[in-house]
């Protein structure tokens, strides 16, 4: 079998790719699930102390989800608060099968939320395949209505709110801007979509030709779609809500960003979503990062295409959130 | 995740760390110089920098990968490895751990691959050929000039010394000027310091040309054959033989007598030394004359003519060291 042709992963990337190892497989197949989790647990990936030496105020709330179970919340607010805060509502990633509320990510999300005067959610939705669709993108809109409802208590905006997420947060993200769009439910000011898991048919250019390298490559998108859909993924009947990319009508949306990898899965599917928001008069911003693999940003930080990528997402914040 | 990252960079160096290095540096491969440094930050967890005032490069890169330019150079405590003429270094004082070590030389060998290919800048096509010349420079960095200098590869190619110290390469089928200069042989380009060597001996053969200093403006190594060792033999204060110093005596007492040898000595017979001398060979024969009472032996001669080039030959020599 010849390989395909792919982009080259960006020199610095490829020098963390070598570092990353087996601690980063690039195909998870469902077996490999439970040891991939407990690895993880073991990592200890808990950021520690997240109130920015105070000036953060950490609470926990726990909204009715749509089923009777409770979806847990973890809020932080400004200690010193002079205005109700707008709010970043985050949605952690993990290919639909693992991540945590208390990810390694949130240190950098508050420092962008002091940044804007915002408070910052982090919702722990339940995850496939225990909790299949719909649960996790259930739990999401839950937590989100429950914060909007609450907000004057809690001290924040309620007509301020972002959704964001990346990977599987993305995707749930896009999707909880679906559905508050069509139950009509909470207006939002944007969504920040970062390398979002948009489609469950995981069959673009993009994903075959990087099946087998990188980072989440299509044997371990397969592996997220099937925990999340059983059979239905990549079939006729796959709601919008678990996959964006299968709702026909993208109009009426809050205003996009975008970013994603050159070299990764998702490169295709994220272009093509942002391309039909655009189709369907709505706004969007797309970066592809050339020679990024899938979560290039936080695996390897430090280089320079990756610090690039994330100081693109506070000006975008700044425009929509109107701090 | 990007804990995840840090804590596999800081496993101990049991652990394989040092592999990690290798393969982490090897992937850096042909990427510019920040990269690098950003990588000797990151893999120690310490601010490491780079300076090279030649090149004008002088950055700073700390553990999260962010830049900082201009900045001055290390301080004397720090470890730091020498790339040429570049500072690499860590902010760590005293001697560097295994993997501090280890990531300096990983660092290092990346960066001369890097830094010392880059020919420098200022100088142009002199500077390529002063390097194509250069026999320590590695063969790498030869090819490297050689394809920037614009030689076809497989190709032959001279090297040239001009008098007054210029060095100049030109393709073997190139025509040579009026320059006064020593020509090496035609060589492939990655002998090119060879061919210098001997373009550099056949200079010291060389003259003016003129009626004060007579002889060839152009000397090719190759036409010199075994005369080319006798460059060798006359180094500056090497005592000049009789027929040298009879010679110096012609040119002091009556340079046209000087002008006479040289015609006689590089010319197949005396009516063609007397055209090349531009005198009538009546004329010629007598300065011939004249000059051989003061050499004190008979140039026209054959065992006097070879006598004679081999001292005019030694003459220029002394006069070139």
């Amino acid at each position: 079998m010849t390989v395909p042709a792919r982009p080259p992963f960006d020199p610095e990337l490829a020098a963390a790719l070598t570092l990353l190892g087996d601690a980063v497989p690039t195909q998870i197949t469902p077996e490999m699930l439970p040891a991939i989790r407990a690895q993880r647990a073991e990592l200890q990936l808990d950021p520690g102390d997240l109130t920015l030496g105070g000036a953060y105020t950490e609470t926990e709330h726990h909204a009715p989800g749509h089923d009777g179970a409770e979806v847990p919340l973890l809020l932080w607010r400004p200690t010193a608060p002079t205005a109700p805060a707008g709010v970043l509502y985050w949605i952690h990633g993990g290919g639909m099968i693992m991540g945590t509320h208390r990810g390694p990510e949130l240190p950098d999300l508050l420092e962008t939320a002091r940044e804007l005067g915002l408070a910052l959610v982090s919702v722990d939705y339940r995850l496939a395949p225990e909790h299949p669709h719909p649960a996790p993108v259930e739990d999401c809109y839950a937590g989100l209505a429950w914060v909007v409802k609450n907000a004057a208590d809690l001290g924040l905006d309620p007509g301020r709110v972002v959704v964001g997420g990346a990977s599987a947060g993305g995707g749930l993200a896009a999707a909880t801007a679906l559905l508050a769009r069509d139950r009509g439910g909470p207006a939002l000011l944007g969504q920040l979509l970062l390398y979002p898991m948009l489609d469950d048919r995981n069959d673009t250019v993009s994903a075959r030709q990087m099946t087998g390298v990188g980072v989440w490559d299509s044997v371990a998108n397969a592996t997220g779609w099937g925990a999340l859909l059983g059979d239905a993924a990549g079939g006729p009947d796959v709601s919008p809500y678990a996959a964006p990319a299968r709702a026909e009508d993208l109009s009426g949306l809050p205003p996009a960003f975008l970013d994603v990898g050159s070299a990764e899965t998702f490169r295709d599917e994220v272009v093509d979503y942002a391309s039909r928001i655009w189709k369907a008069g709505g706004s969007a911003e797309l970066h592809v990062w050339p020679g990024g693999f899938h979560a290039f940003d936080s695996l390897a930080p430090q280089a320079a295409i990756s610090r690039d990528a994330a100081a693109q997402r506070l000006p975008w914040l700044r425009r929509v959130i109107g701090a | 995740m990007r804990e995840l990252l840090g804590r596999i960079a800081a496993l101990d160096p049991e652990a394989g760390a040092a592999v990690r290095v290798i393969a982490y540096f090897d992937e850096l491969t042909g990427t510019g110089t920040e990269p690098v440094v950003r990588g000797a930050a990151f893999l120690t967890g310490v601010p490491a920098g780079l300076t090279d005032h030649a090149r004008g490069l002088a950055l700073r890169v700390s553990p999260d990968g962010g830049v900082e330019r201009g900045v001055p150079g290390p301080d004397p405590s720090w470890c730091s490895v020498r790339v040429g003429g570049a500072v690499l270094w860590l902010e760590l004082a005293g001697e560097p751990g295994p993997v501090a070590a280890m990531v300096l030389e990983r660092a290092a060998a990346v960066l001369r691959a890097r830094l010392e290919p880059t020919l420098p800048m200022a100088g142009g096509r002199a500077a390529l050929a002063e390097a194509l010349v250069d026999p320590h420079l590695s063969e790498e960095q030869r090819a490297r000039a050689a394809r920037r200098y614009g030689i076809v590869p497989g190709s032959l190619a001279r090297a040239v010394a001009l008098h007054g110290g210029g060095i100049r390469v030109v393709a073997a089928a190139d025509r040579l000027g009026a320059e006064r200069a020593g020509v090496g042989p035609a060589v492939e380009a990655l002998a090119l310091p060879s061919s210098w060597a001997d373009a550099r001996r056949a200079l010291r053969f060389t003259a003016e040309g003129t009626r004060l200093d007579p002889g060839p403006r152009v000397v090719l190594a190759e036409e010199l054959g075994g005369l080319l060792l006798l460059a060798d033999a006359v180094r500056p204060g090497t005592p000049p033989v009789a027929d040298v110093v009879a010679l110096e005596r012609v040119a002091r007492d009556a340079a046209p007598l000087l002008v006479a040898l040289e015609a006689v000595a590089s010319s197949p017979s005396l009516r063609a030394a007397a055209v090349r001398a531009g005198v009538h060979h009546s004329t010629l024969q007598e300065s011939v004359g004249r000059a051989e009472r003061v050499l004190g032996w008979p140039v026209r001669e054959v065992s006097g003519r070879l006598r004679l080039q081999v001292a005019l030959a030694l003459r220029r020599l002394h006069r070139h060291p």
